[in-house]
């Protein structure tokens, strides 16, 4: 042993105490680092003195009351092959053993505060409030109070304002997903109102039909669901459609809507029984793991795949935790299998973050279910919280906050943003539509989006404004039938879409029904009936329903207008097209039928809309009946003297076709709504412009065109048809070339044209433009970046 | 993403970090290696790669395998039933092929032939889950969506011929036909994305129309308003986003689609174009014009092409009832146009490096379905114990323990035969059998892709065969 003067030698006698940042530190850095610092191999993280002493899955390595004990010493100095530690190499000498060892024995102390790396960042699990930055220019959205601080604490500009005109294409878009029409945009760009574009958000959110049809697309694709697709052959899937889709219509708290699928009743339990294929499949695919993968991947932003095979070589998740959650689904006790193989253990139900709390493993499945449920959505929870704010994010922003949004283990680029977002969403009960609107008043989002040379480095990411996103196949398709109005009359998804129009609430005439004062009448009679009234101009919408037992031709001023030959259902007919300025005239020319005398009678309620407001006319004590009756074309030869007030049938038998008028009024007089492409099955086109094969759950969509994918929008049967329908429909409603390309230019691009770009359609369409001339435009227009990608 | 792999040597857990995702011309070319990959690439024996597709269950011995001949004779036992057509003599002394594919048996001398393939033992016995798995190496149901074999040819070695798709399959409609979203779910670039999905010709007379202007429209009007596109670009009022890559990119996109349609390759796509002989060389079969087609689209450079005899439930190889009858339908629908295919191939000194693969999800048996001991499920329609008429008379039960797979040129031996099933029933796999995982990595090997070649889809790894294991069976390498 050497004595006197130690010149920048740190000789220590081995069983002294080591100093621990200049002789352990760096043999753990040399042996261990590989596996135990960055990463976390065997479930041991050497980063910091915490996770040291955490340990590994077999516990802690370091045992205090016996250091000789310690797992730690066992595995760098035992001969075993298959246990020591390095695996690799020739691992420590007997000197760096000894320090090792020394060093155990004097408590394994750490210099505090040392850390060997940043500890791998693991995601809050609460949510926080957090304190937000000054308002900077009255910017007081308190995303742009966070944004507005972060970008000056990196000397980042702010990203330019963006201008009304592709603000308001992108709003539609983003929230309803459909373009706004041609004077809306008029009549928006020329609004001088500040608060314009406030009421803009609020007007779309509040279009209930519109934002459903929308969002519809962002949860089937979440939810893995579908009208048609793998597993329904046989019953081993079902939709979740009809429920989804009033969830959506009535804007269902999150939070309730979270506990509805994962605790689910009949009518949605689709999502959660997942796909029951035939025969064996995998252990990692029974319905109760792709319970566990589903739940984790749409509400948590987990990714429970690679844990339902083995422990996760890539983050913290491990076989049990997988295995627990799809214990709490699983009917029968679940056997672990690990690599496919059965390890003879067995699964206990468990929830992922039992901080919050636990799943009673004893109760049967429905309580399981509906304490997962409570779990995930609890108040404390703030993983899901943040999970779904930053899929919104990512939807209204064009890129998450944390990016990919299924890799909420990853760091955000900001986490009070993020903490902000989920927090403000417990705070207005879950309303999803509330952090929409916030995002969507932001200036942050009201920025031009980034423009880059190429495609942007992922690792480097800092805001400058939003994405611009590929208009989905669904956006494309409405736009064109938006544009053309060609939409579809029928749709496949089993929903029940809204009919708000002329509820029977609202009506003040009460028809009844009527014929003549000889009632029961004989088989085989025929009746006129009558009804004269004026109108100051013809009425902008005008229907009526008409019911008669047996059957009825309806003649309206002479004209054949509907017939109808079922008592049980009503007609539905339109009006308008014969009703003039001035006298009038309803001509009702009804048959009873029958093998005897039996009881006849008409029922009749039109609604006509004038000046925005519905009036009524309803078969009554007013009309007219006489025996006589007109020819075969509704004309009488000689007009009859012999009317008389049609008689009242005071009881009425034909209950359930009365009471069917009222919502058959309400039918017709809803406004219009455009079939949506989500609605409908998949196509190939839709298929080409990136609609997923919803047989995995899919949360991002791919950004780009493929070379296929131009090749069908060059060429495809299917645009190419719909391009022919819309030019028809669009020439009859503009015949005259400017006036065309004015209402497409502002239909489909939210702008007028420049002066160069009307020059150029002129000279395609002449001007008076042909189909094909139409056609070809509206092929221009439509492949053109500026419409297919959202700025 | 770029293509990585393990060192076979270090345990799997320790595989390296990813790059961050490649620009889009990258992906269309071979994109370069990181400096830390370990994976070796094997020699490619083949640049292009045709599947005939025998879809439905293709009974071996009934084609490629033929064992004791039944004549029909009423009354009997079905149990006896091996093989409903007696053999006949090949180009080659020791293989024996089934009456009905003459013109194919004067090609073998150029075929390797695979007896003993097999496939897994999935519970029931499934066309969705066996064409699933033959044609990505997985077994559904998968976390991650599968790609397709041609799709993996596409990504990994890019397209021969810039202009021409690389992936094209053919003869099977994926709209209105039964299973039809079980066939979607696997005709699909999957995780890769649809750039390297296929290109789907499910009528070869009407291939044409996928490089020609949209029915109806004549060259010149195609031409005017691809013009007008163009001058509507360049007038546009948003200068700055010329540059953004985004839009350059979807611009490059329409641009390359419409290349192919003006490109001297589209008339590969022109079926009209080809002589009267030839196309009755070939048949008039929409499986025939589809191997006419093929032929063309791998003159032109098309890295992987797939002809199908087309999936229809219950019909062409799906026999379950009247099987000899359909069967000997199906040799006169297949055995021309394969045959003729080779030779053309051959006469224009394409066939050595193309790798021609006839195959189908699995065979049959009169008798059992699946593997001996599984429970025997009723698969015959037309069930009897006895031969009494004509509809009994046929392999008609899915059977997984023994199938053919042929294979032409592409660095395969000549007249070679590899593997061996049973004479008596069970006629399963005996000697040398090839499972799904071996067959893909042989045909990967032959157009020089490592079996586990692997990229990374939600941060795992995902190999070309799975779990990166499958093994070229080299003995059939010439």
């Amino acid at each position: 042993m050497l004595s006197g003067l130690l010149l920048g030698m740190s000789l220590v006698p081995a069983l002294s105490a080591p100093d621990f940042v200049h002789e352990v530190a760096p043999i753990l850095d040399k042996h261990c680092s590989k596996c135990h610092m960055d990463k976390m191999k065997g479930g041991l993280s050497m980063n910091t003195e915490e996770s040291f002493r955490e340990g590994s899955e077999d516990g802690p390595i370091v045992e205090s009351a016996h250091p000789e004990k310690s797992l730690l010493l066992e595995r760098i100095t035992t001969d075993d092959e298959d246990e020591r530690m390095p695996p690799k190499g020739k691992g420590l000498n007997s000197a760096e053993v000894e320090v090792v060892r020394a060093w155990l024995q004097d408590g394994a102390k750490w210099e505090p505060g040392f850390a060997f790396k940043k500890p791998a960042y693991d995601p809050p699990l609460r949510p926080r409030n957090p304190t937000l930055p000054a308002v900077v220019d009255g910017r007081a959205n308190p995303i742009d109070r966070i944004i507005d601080h972060y970008l000056a604490e990196k000397n980042q500009p702010r990203p330019e304002p963006l201008d009304d005109s592709t603000f308001l294409r992108r709003v539609h878009l983003d929230l309803t997903g459909l373009l706004p029409d041609a004077d809306e945009v008029t009549a928006f760009l020329a609004n001088k109102s500040a608060g314009k574009r406030e009421e803009l958000v609020d007007r779309l959110l509040a279009d209930k039909t519109a934002y459903t049809e929308h969002w519809l697309t962002f949860w089937n694709d979440l939810l893995r669901n579908d009208y048609v697709g793998t597993g329904y052959i046989d019953g081993g899937r079902k939709q979740i459609s009809g429920w989804l889709y009033q969830a959506l219509h009535d804007n269902m708290p999150y939070d309730q809507f979270v506990r509805a699928l994962v605790a689910p009743s009949p009518d949605n339990e689709g999502f959660a029984n997942g796909i029951k294929w035939r025969g064996t499949v995998s252990a990692a695919q029974t319905t109760p793991l792709q319970f566990a993968q589903s739940v984790g991947q749409s509400f948590l932003g987990i990714n429970l795949k690679c844990a339902s095979c083995h422990d996760s070589f890539v983050d913290r998740w491990k076989l049990s935790e997988a295995y627990g959650l799809a214990a709490i689904f699983s009917d029968e006790p679940m056997e672990l299998y690990r690599c496919d193989k059965p390890t003879g253990k067995m699964a206990k139900p468990a929830w992922l973050f039992p901080e919050l709390g636990t799943v009673d493993a004893s109760q049967p499945k429905a309580e399981r279910l509906k304490q997962l449920a409570a779990l995930i959505t609890a108040p404390e929870n703030g993983r899901t919280q943040r999970a779904i704010t930053n899929r919104l994010w990512q939807r209204l922003m064009g890129r998450g906050i944390v990016h990919p949004v299924d890799a909420m283990q990853s760091p955000p680029w900001n986490d009070d943003l993020l903490d902000y977002l989920g927090f403000n969403l417990r705070e207005n009960h879950y309303d999803l539509k509330q952090t929409l609107r916030l995002i969507c008043l932001s200036q942050a989002y009201q920025s031009k989006t980034e423009t880059f040379g190429k495609a942007p480095q992922e690792s480097s990411y800092v805001f400058n404004g939003p994405y611009a996103k590929r208009m989905t196949a669904e956006e494309f398709t409405d736009a064109i039938w938006q544009i053309c109005g060609t939409a579809p009359a029928k749709f496949d998804a089993p929903v029940k879409r809204e009919a708000s129009g002329v509820t029977p609430t609202m009506l003040n005439r009460k028809p009844v029904w009527i014929w003549s004062d000889t009632n029961p009448a004989q088989a085989g009679a025929k009746l006129s009936l009558r009804k004269r009234f004026k109108l100051t101009k013809v009425p902008e919408a005008a229907f009526a329903v008409v019911g008669v037992d047996n059957q009825f031709e309806l003649y309206v001023n002479g004209q054949k207008a509907g017939e109808g030959a079922d008592w049980q259902q009503p007609s539905s007919i339109m009006l308008r097209q014969h009703l003039v300025a001035g006298d009038n005239e309803f001509l009702l020319v009804a048959t009873n039928l029958g093998s005897e005398p039996n009881l006849a009678g008409a029922l009749f309620h039109a609604l006509l809309k004038q000046d925005g407001k519905w009036a009524e006319l309803v078969s009554d004590g007013g009309w007219e009946v006489s025996p006589t009756l007109p020819d075969s074309n509704g004309n009488f030869k000689t007009p009859p003297t012999d009317w008389k007030e049609a008689t009242v049938i005071a009881s009425n038998p034909w209950a359930e076709a009365t009471n069917a008028v009222g919502s058959q009024l309400d039918a017709m007089s809803a406004p219009q709504v455009m079939v949506r492409a989500a609605l409908l099955k998949s196509d190939l086109l839709m298929r080409t412009l990136g609609r997923p094969n919803r047989e995995q759950i899919v949360s991002t969509r791919p950004d780009d065109l493929t070379t296929l994918e131009a090749m069908d929008l060059n060429n495809g049967a299917i645009l190419d048809q719909r391009l022919a329908e819309g030019a028809q429909a669009l020439l009859k409603k503009f015949p005259s070339s400017a006036a065309l390309a004015s209402y497409v230019w502002r239909s489909a691009l939210s702008r007028e044209p420049s002066s160069d770009e009307l020059q150029l359609a002129m000279s395609l369409l002449g001007p008076k433009p042909d189909i094909t001339a139409t056609q070809d435009f509206l092929w221009g227009i439509f492949m053109l970046p500026e419409f297919q990608i959202i700025r | 993403m770029q293509p990585l792999s393990l060192d076979p040597a270090q345990p799997r857990r320790d595989f390296l970090k990813k790059l961050s995702a490649a620009s889009m011309a990258a992906l269309m070319a071979r994109a370069p290696r990181a400096s830390a990959e370990v994976l070796i690439q094997p020699q490619a024996t083949a640049d292009a790669c045709i599947v005939l597709w025998m879809a439905g269950g293709m009974a071996a011995p009934e084609t490629f395998d033929p064992k004791f001949y039944q004549p029909f004779v009423k009354g009997t036992p079905v149990s006896k039933i091996l093989s409903t057509f007696p053999a006949i003599d090949t180009a080659v002394d020791n293989i024996k092929i089934c009456q009905g594919l003459e013109k194919i048996a004067k090609v073998m001398d150029r075929a390797t032939l695979i007896r003993s393939a097999v496939q897994p033992d999935l519970g029931t016995i499934l066309h969705s889950r066996h064409q699933y798995h033959w044609h990505t190496g997985y077994v559904p149901p998968q976390t991650v969506a599968a790609p397709h074999i041609g799709a993996w040819m596409s990504r990994v070695l890019g397209p021969r011929n810039p202009v021409m798709p690389a992936f094209i399959n053919i003869g099977q409609r994926l709209e209105g036909v039964g299973e039809s979203e079980e066939l979607k779910a696997f005709t699909t670039g999957g995780f890769f994305g649809s750039e390297f999905g296929p290109m789907n010709l499910p009528y070869p007379a009407d291939a044409l129309l996928a490089v020609r202007p949209p029915k109806g429209m004549e060259p010149g009007r195609f031409s005017n308003r691809r013009a007008f596109f163009q001058k509507l670009i360049d007038r546009t009022p948003h200068r700055d986003l010329m540059s953004d890559y985004q839009q350059e990119s979807m611009l490059r996109s329409l641009d390359s689609a419409h290349r192919l349609l003006s490109a001297p390759e589209a008339k590969a796509f022109d079926l009209e174009l080809e002589s009267k002989e030839t196309r009755e060389a070939y048949g008039d079969s929409r499986f025939g014009q589809g191997c006419l087609l093929a032929r063309n689209l791998v003159e032109k450079g098309a890295r992987f092409v797939e002809v199908t005899t087309e999936y229809v439930p219950f019909f062409q190889w799906d026999t379950h009832n009247d099987g000899h009858e359909v069967t000997e339908r199906m040799h006169r629908e297949v055995d021309a146009p394969i045959a003729r295919l080779i030779l053309d191939l051959e006469e224009r000194g394409l066939l050595d490096r193309t790798l021609v693969v006839i195959a189908s999800e699995f065979s049959r048996d009169a008798m059992i379905e699946g593997v001996p001991g599984s429970e025997a499920k009723d698969q015959s329609r037309a069930k009897s114990d006895t031969l009494e008429e004509s509809k009994h008379y046929g392999l008609h039960r899915h059977f997984t323990g023994g199938t053919s797979v042929v294979m032409f040129g592409g660095g395969m031996k000549k007249g070679h035969v590899h593997g061996a099933t049973a004479d008596e029933r069970p006629l399963i796999a005996i000697k040398d059998p090839v499972s799904i995982s071996d067959l893909h990595a042989t045909i990967f090997t032959a157009m020089g892709i490592s079996p586990k070649t692997m990229y990374e889809v939600e941060r795992r790894p995902f190999y070309a065969t799975e779990d990166g294991n499958g093994t070229a069976v080299k003995e059939i390498f010439a």
